[in-house]
C-alpha cells in the first residue's frame, strides 16, 4: 500500500536515497532500502517500495499458480532487521574514527609481536600511517620479495562495488610485484564441494544446478519438504531478505508438509515445522544410512531410476547391509548414534518414499562445518536419487543465494529478463586472481606456526573444478618467501574460522613483522593489528549497486552519499588510494578513472544501459528489471537429466549419479574418512568429536553452531536494538551482554545452571563464556551457540568473554584430503562460571570500558595515556 | 477511525516491527507527537517469544505488546495534567510538552508494559501509531510498513471488516475498547506420540479425544504416520484423554492440566490379547 504523493520527497530538505543493504560483500546484493536523510543525518531506513516510481506493469510482476492458489512477490523489498536497524552500525561507539598504531610496535626497533592482543593503541595521523606502511612495504619487498605480504581480503561485509569492502589492496600489491593470497575455503558449501561433487558433479558448489523454476515445480508437485539443517528464517536474511519466510508460509498454505531435521528448534522450525526431528549434531550420516536400509529391505526405492540414472549402487547396498564390516545400518543402530528413535526413522523413511519429497537447505547443518561433512552431503544425494531425483516435486532447493555467480540457473524463482552485473566497476577482489602462492583460510595458523605445509586442492571460493581436488598444493611455494606481513580488510578469523585460538597464536609469531588492518569497527582480529586504518560504511560514500539475490525482482540503483564520513574514515577503496598515492602509483591503481567514472562504467556494462539512460536512472533513483515473459518455459531443475541422462549427462566420470566414486577409489583408495562409498565416520585420524570417543568422558556435550540469527557471521554484533532481544544476548548479573548458549533443562539441572547464569564452555583448546538460556528448543546432550560473536579476551588465545565459540572448535580440516573447516558438532563441557573469582583474577579484563548499548567500544583498545 | 490487526499465525518473529519503531523514534524528535525514545530500554512495539511444549513437541509463538489506543482509555482520565488525548482517528497521544511525569497513566493502563517512563526527559512515552507520518500522508505506521509477511494490517476499521471478524481484543473485560486486535493468540495444546512397544512402530490413525472437564467440550484428532497427535487451541483447564485404536485396548489419561502446553511424550499402545 503505497502513497505515492507524500513519500516522494518527505519533508522539505529531507532526501531519500536508495542503497543496497545486504551483507554478502561482493558487487551484488539484496535488501534494497531507501534511506531518509536530513541535515547530514540518517533519519530512517525503509524498505524500497518498487512501485513508488514505476507502475507494476513496467516490471512485469510474476505469479506462481498451483493447486488453485497463487503466490506473488511483494511490492516492497523484504528487508531483515539487520538492514532496518543499520543506523546502529553507522553511529556505533565502536567505529574507528582515526588511524591507530599499537603503542609498543616500533618498525624501527622492537616490534613486540608477543603483545599483540594485549597492548593498547595510540592515535596517529593519516600521513604518519601511510608513511610507515609505505616504508614497511618497501622493506618487505627488498628483504623478502612481495610474496611475503599476505592478503586477507575475502568473506562477507557490506556490499559495495567501487568502494569494495574486500580486496581493494590486491591490485596495488600486484603493481608492487605480487602477494600471497588467503584463499577462502568453501565454508558455506564444504561437504557439497568436497563430497557431493563426487556423486553428481554440479560445478561449482556441489549443490543442485539447475534449480530453474523449482519453486513453481514444488508448488505444483511437492508433498513433503525436509528442512535438513536449514533455517529459512535466519540464514537468508543477509543474502536474500525475507522472501524465504514468505515461501515457507506459501508451502504450508498449499498443504505441503514441512519436517525439520536439526538439533535445535531453529527459527524456521519454530513457526513452520509440522514436525521437528531432533538429531545429535553431525550424526546425520547414520540417519541417512538407516533410511537407505529401510528402503532397501522394504523395497521402497525407485529401482528403475537407479538402473538408468546411477552407477555403483551395489557397492553402496553392500555397505548399508553390513557386508563390509558386519554392521547393518539398521534404524536401531542409527538410533543409538543419532538420538532419533528407531520407530521415527522407520516412519520417516516410509513417508519419504511415499511422498514427492524435496530437501531444502540454507547452507547449514552437518553438510558444512561438521567433521567429515563430505559424508552426509554425499549421502543426501544418494537418498534423493533413490527416490527419483529431478522427477516432479523431487529436488534439492536452497533458500538462499539465488542467482549466485550471476546465473539464471541458480535461481529457483521466476527469472528476470537479465541479471544486471557490476563486476567491471568492482575495485575489489576478482574471482580469477589467485597468485602462485596462496594459503587456504583454514590452514593459516599451520602455515605460520608450522611451515612447510601441504594440502589437497587449489580452490579459491570453489571456482576450481572438482579435478583440482586431486592436486596437492604446498606452502611455501618453491622460490617464494614465507609471509612476514599481513594486510587484512576482513579481520574476523578469530571468530569465524577454525580454531581461533591458534590463529591468535600465529598472529603473535615474531616472523609476522607487521599486521595492517583496515575496517570500520574496532573488533575481532583488529585488536591484533599493529596499524589500524579507519574505513567506513556505504552511507558515507557514493557508489552503485544491484539487487539480484532477493528472488522477487532484480534492480539497479545509483547510490549517492548519505552522510559525511565519520571522523577521518575513508572507504576501503580510498584507504588503498591513499597508500597508492604515497607510493606514486595512484594513476595506475585507479586506472585513471575517478569514482564517478567507475560508477558510470559499472552502469554502462551492467546490461541496464539498453533499457534506461543514466540520467533517467539517477532521476528515478532505481530501475526494476522486468520479469522474463518466458520464465515458465524453462524445464524445472534436473528434469532434462531425468528425461534423457545420456543427452544431458552430469559432470561425473560416468555422467550419472555415482554411488561409488571410481575417481576417489583411484586417487585415495585407503581413505577411511572419505571412502569411495559414503560412510558413517564417528571419529578417525582427523577428528575425535563423537560421543563414542573417550574424549566424551571429559567433554560429554556436543556443540551445535550455525549461521547466527542476529548477525551475518561477524557483522552486526554491536547493533544496540538487536542486543536488546533476549535470543540475541543474555544480560549477565555483571551487566555484560553475553552470547546466548541454549541448554536443555535436563543438562542445566545436572550442572546447577539457570537461565541468565554466566557459563563456561570449554575443552582442551580453551574456554568461552556465554549466557545460559535454558530451553526446550535444544535437545538433551547438545548445546547451541551461534558463531561470530565479537572476541573479548580475558586471556588472549585462552579465555574469551565475548562468546566466540570458534576459538575452541576443531583445528583440523574436514578430513585428510578435504581442505575445509570444521566449526560445529564438536565436544565440550559446560559449567557455571564463578564470576567473582574470574573478576578478581582478571580484573583488568573485566574493567574495560563497556557500552551498555553496543557492547565493546572503541575506548577499550586505547593505550591508557590516550584515554586521559 | 484507525485499527491495527496483528495476525500471530503469520508472525515469523523477525522483530522488524520492534526495530522499525526504534529506528523511527530513537534520536528523532517528533514533538508535538512524541519526543525521542532513549537509546535502549523502551519498546513501543515489543515482540516476545514464547516457547511452547517440550522436546520434541515444541513451537514458538510471538506476541506483541503495543499501546491499544483505547476508545475508553483509562490513561486519559487518570492524567492530572490532561496531557493525554484521543484524536478523531482514534489515535491516543501523550502530549510530550504537557506531560509532567506523574506516571498515573502507567498505573492506570491495564495492558502490561506499553507505557514507558523516560527518566531523562521526565515524561511517559508510548506508541503513537506514527501519527506524525500518517499526517504527512503515510498510509501506515513504520511497524506495519516493514512487516514482511502481512502479519500486521493497519487502516480504517471500516475497511478491515474481514480481518476484524476473525480477531479478538486483549482484556475485553477491562472495558477499555482497544483498537488493536489479534488473530491466533496462543492458547494451549496437548500433544503426544503413540507407538507399539512390541514392534517398535509408530501407530497411525488412532483416535485421540480430549474432553475439557470444566465445560464438557470434546475435540478429536487422528494420530499421523509418526504416531503424533497435536490438539491446539485449548483453554487453560483440566482435560481427560481417550486413545482408541482397533485391536488395542483403549487408554485413558486423566487430569491433564494445561497451565502450560502439554507434551505427554511417547505413549505405549500395545495390542490386546
Amino acid at each position: 500500500m503505497t502513497d505515492k504523493a507524500d513519500r516522494n520527497q518527505g519533508d522539505g530538505d529531507e532526501k531519500r536515497i536508495v542503497k543496497g543493504l545486504g551483507f554478502v560483500g561482493i558487487a551484488a546484493d539484496a535488501n534494497t532500502v531507501e534511506v531518509d536523510v536530513k541535515n547530514g543525518k540518517i533519519i530512517r531506513i525503509n524498505p524500497l517500495h518498487y512501485d513508488r516510481k514505476y507502475q507494476p506493469e513496467e516490471f512485469n510482476p510474476w505469479k506462481i499458480e498451483a493447486r488453485g492458489k497463487a503466490f506473488e512477490p511483494s511490492m516492497k523489498s523484504l528487508i531483515p532487521p539487520l538492514s532496518l536497524g543499520y543506523k546502529n552500525r553507522v553511529y556505533s561507539p565502536n567505529r574507528i574514527l582515526y588511524p591507530l598504531k599499537r603503542v609498543d610496535w616500533n618498525p624501527e626497533g622492537n616490534r613486540n609481536t608477543e603483545n599483540r592482543g594485549k597492548s593498547g593503541y595510540v592515535r596517529i595521523s593519516w600521513d604518519e600511517a601511510s608513511e610507515i606502511i609505505v616504508s614497511e612495504l618497501k622493506r618487505i619487498k627488498q628483504t623478502y620479495g612481495m610474496e611475503a605480504v599476505f592478503s586477507q581480503s575475502d568473506g562477507h561485509a557490506e556490499t559495495k562495488t567501487v568502494h569494495a569492502a574486500h580486496g581493494c589492496h590486491r591490485k596495488l600489491l600486484r603493481l608492487l610485484g605480487g602477494f600471497t593470497l588467503q584463499t577462502r575455503n568453501t565454508d558455506s558449501w564444504e561437504g557439497w564441494v568436497w563430497g557431493a561433487k563426487h556423486v553428481w558433479g554440479m560445478e561449482n558448489l556441489g549443490q543442485m544446478v539447475p534449480v530453474t523454476n523449482v519453486v513453481q515445480d514444488m508448488s505444483e508437485n511437492t508433498d513433503l519438504i525436509l528442512f535438513w539443517g536449514c533455517d529459512p528464517e535466519t540464514t537468508p536474511w543477509g543474502w536474500s531478505g525475507q522472501l524465504a519466510s514468505r515461501a515457507c508460509y506459501w508451502f504450508t498454505e498449499l498443504g505441503i508438509e514441512s519436517i525439520y531435521i536439526c538439533p535445535d528448534l531453529n527459527y524456521g522450525a519454530a513457526v513452520h515445522a509440522d514436525k521437528w526431528i531432533p538429531i545429535r549434531p553431525n550424526t546425520d550420516a547414520a540417519l541417512q544410512l538407516a533410511i537407505a536400509y529401510v528402503w532397501i529391505t522394504e523395497n521402497l526405492y525407485d529401482k528403475s531410476y537407479i538402473t538408468t540414472h546411477a552407477v555403483g549402487f551395489d557397492k553402496f547396498k553392500e555397505y548399508v547391509m553390513g557386508k563390509e564390516e558386519g554392521t547393518p545400518k539398521t534404524p536401531e543402530w542409527a538410533a543409538v548414534i543419532t538420538g532419533v528413535p528407531a520407530r521415527t526413522i522407520k516412519a520417516l523413511a516410509r513417508k519419504w518414499a511415499s511422498k514427492r519429497t524435496t530437501i531444502a537447505h540454507g547452507n547449514g547443518g552437518p553438510f558444512i562445518r561438521g567433521p567429515y561433512s563430505t559424508e552426509p552431503a554425499r549421502l543426501e544425494v544418494l537418498l534423493l536419487a533413490m527416490q527419483g531425483l529431478g522427477k516432479p516435486g523431487r529436488h534439492q532447493v536452497k533458500m538462499i543465494e539465488w542467482s549466485i555467480y550471476q546465473h539464471h540457473h541458480r535461481n529457483p524463482w521466476p527469472r528476470p529478463l537479465f541479471i544486471p552485473q557490476l563486476q567491471a566497476a568492482d575495485r575489489g577482489w576478482k574471482y580469477d586472481d589467485t597468485p602462485r602462492q596462496f594459503i587456504p583460510k583454514c590452514l593459516v595458523h599451520d602455515a605460520i606456526l608450522n611451515p612447510p605445509i601441504s594440502w589437497w586442492g587449489t580452490t579459491t571460493l570453489s571456482r576450481d573444478p572438482v579435478e583440482k581436488q586431486f592436486v596437492k598444493s604446498t606452502y611455501p611455494v618453491e622460490g617464494c618467501p614465507e609471509i612476514h606481513m599481513i594486510w587484512t580488510d576482513s579481520p574476523c578469523l578469530v571468530t569465524c574460522w577454525n580454531d581461533g585460538n591458534s590463529i591468535l597464536k600465529a598472529y603473535r609469531h615474531p616472523k609476522i613483522e607487521f599486521i595492517l588492518a583496515q575496517h570500520p569497527w574496532l573488533e575481532n582480529d583488529c585488536t591484533f593489528a599493529d596499524i589500524i586504518l579507519p574505513s567506513n560504511t556505504k552511507f558515507e560514500t557514493e557508489d552503485i549497486g544491484v539487487d539480484i539475490f532477493s528472488g522477487q525482482f532484480d534492480a539497479i540503483f545509483p547510490e549517492p552519499k548519505c552522510i559525511e564520513p565519520r571522523g577521518e574514515s575513508k572507504s576501503d577503496y580510498e584507504v588503498v588510494c591513499t597508500i597508492a598515492e604515497k607510493l606514486g602509483l595512484l594513476e595506475e591503481y585507479t586506472g585513471g578513472k575517478s569514482v564517478e567514472e567507475w560508477i558510470k562504467h559499472g552502469f554502462d556494462t551492467s546490461g541496464a544501459a539498453d533499457h534506461i539512460s543514466y540520467e533517467k536512472l539517477k532521476e528515478k533513483g532505481y530501475w526494476m528489471v522486468p520479469t522474463d515473459p518466458n520464465w515458465k518455459t524453462h524445464a524445472p531443475g534436473m528434469r532434462e537429466f531425468v528425461n534423457d541422462p545420456e543427452k544431458h549427462p552430469l559432470n561425473t566420470p560416468s555422467g550419472k549419479i555415482e554411488f561409488y566414486s571410481e575417481r576417489l577409489a583411484k586417487h585415495f583408495p585407503d581413505d577411511k574418512e572419505r571412502p569411495p562409498v559414503p560412510h558413517w565416520v564417528p571419529h578417525g585420524e582427523s577428528h575425535q568429536e563423537s560421543l563414542s570417543h573417550p574424549r566424551a568422558e571429559k567433554y560429554p556435550l556436543l556443540v551445535c553452531s550455525n549461521h547466527p540469527k542476529w548477525r551475518v557471521h561477524a557483522q552486526h554484533d554491536d547493533m544496540t536494538w538487536l542486543r536488546e532481544i533476549p535470543t540475541c544476548k543474555v544480560k549477565g548479573p555483571d551487566g555484560y551482554f553475553y552470547e546466548p548458549l541454549w541448554i536443555h533443562p535436563s543438562d542445566a539441572d545436572k550442572r546447577a545452571i539457570r537461565s541468565g547464569d554466566v557459563v563456561m564452555i570449554f575443552n582442551e583448546r580453551g574456554t568461552v563464556l556465554a549466557g545460559a538460556r535454558v530451553s526446550e528448543r535444544i535437545m538433551p546432550g547438545t548445546v547451541y551457540i551461534d558463531h561470530g560473536a565479537r572476541y573479548d579476551p580475558i586471556v588472549p588465545a585462552e579465555i574469551d568473554r565475548g562468546g566466540a565459540i570458534n576459538t575452541i572448535c576443531p583445528h583440523h580440516v574436514i578430513s585428510k584430503h578435504a581442505t575445509g573447516q570444521v566449526a560445529s558438532g564438536f565436544l565440550v563441557e559446560v559449567a557455571r562460571a564463578n564470576l567473582e573469582e574470574l573478576m578478581k583474577k582478571f580484573s583488568d579484563a573485566f574493567k574495560r570500558p563497556y557500552s551498555e548499548a553496543a557492547g565493546l567500544c572503541f575506548e577499550r583498545v586505547l593505550d591508557k595515556g590516550e584515554r586521559e | 477511525m484507525k485499527a491495527l490487526v496483528i495476525d500471530i499465525s503469520k508472525c515469523n518473529g523477525c522483530h522488524n516491527c520492534q526495530i522499525a519503531c526504534k529506528d523511527e523514534h530513537v534520536g528523532n524528535d517528533w514533538t508535538p507527537y512524541a519526543k525521542p525514545q532513549p537509546i535502549i530500554g523502551q519498546f513501543w512495539n515489543k515482540v516476545t517469544d514464547i516457547t511452547r511444549g517440550t522436546v520434541p513437541k515444541v513451537k514458538v509463538a510471538y506476541v506483541h505488546s503495543i499501546c491499544q489506543h483505547c476508545d475508553e482509555a483509562p490513561c486519559i482520565t487518570a492524567c492530572p495534567q490532561k496531557a493525554i488525548y484521543r484524536r478523531k482517528d482514534g489515535i491516543v497521544i501523550i502530549d510530550p510538552e504537557k506531560c509532567a511525569g506523574n506516571r498515573n497513566c502507567n498505573d492506570a493502563c491495564p495492558y502490561e508494559g506499553v507505557i514507558y517512563f523516560n527518566r531523562d526527559l521526565n515524561i511517559s512515552q508510548k506508541c503513537t501509531f506514527c501519527a506524525h507520518l500518517l499526517d504527512k500522508g503515510w498510509k501506515e505506521p513504520r511497524c506495519v510498513d516493514v512487516c514482511p509477511t502481512g502479519a500486521l494490517t493497519f487502516g480504517d476499521e471500516n475497511d478491515l471488516g474481514d480481518l476484524l471478524s476473525k480477531a479478538e481484543p486483549l482484556l475485553p473485560e477491562s472495558g477499555t475498547k482497544p483498537r488493536v486486535f489479534y488473530i491466533g493468540l496462543p492458547k494451549r495444546f496437548i500433544a503426544g506420540a503413540l507407538y507399539d512397544p512390541e514392534k517398535d512402530e509408530c501407530i497411525q490413525g488412532a483416535k485421540v479425544t480430549v474432553t475439557d472437564n470444566e465445560t464438557g467440550e470434546k475435540r478429536a484428532t487422528l494420530s499421523d504416520d509418526f504416531g503424533d497427535f497435536w490438539i491446539d487451541g485449548l483453554r487453560v483447564s483440566t482435560f481427560s484423554l481417550r486413545i482408541e485404536k482397533e485391536g488395542r485396548p483403549a487408554q485413558e489419561i486423566q487430569s491433564v492440566r494445561t497451565d502450560r502446553d502439554v507434551n505427554l511424550g511417547d505413549i505405549e499402545l500395545p495390542r490386546g490379547p
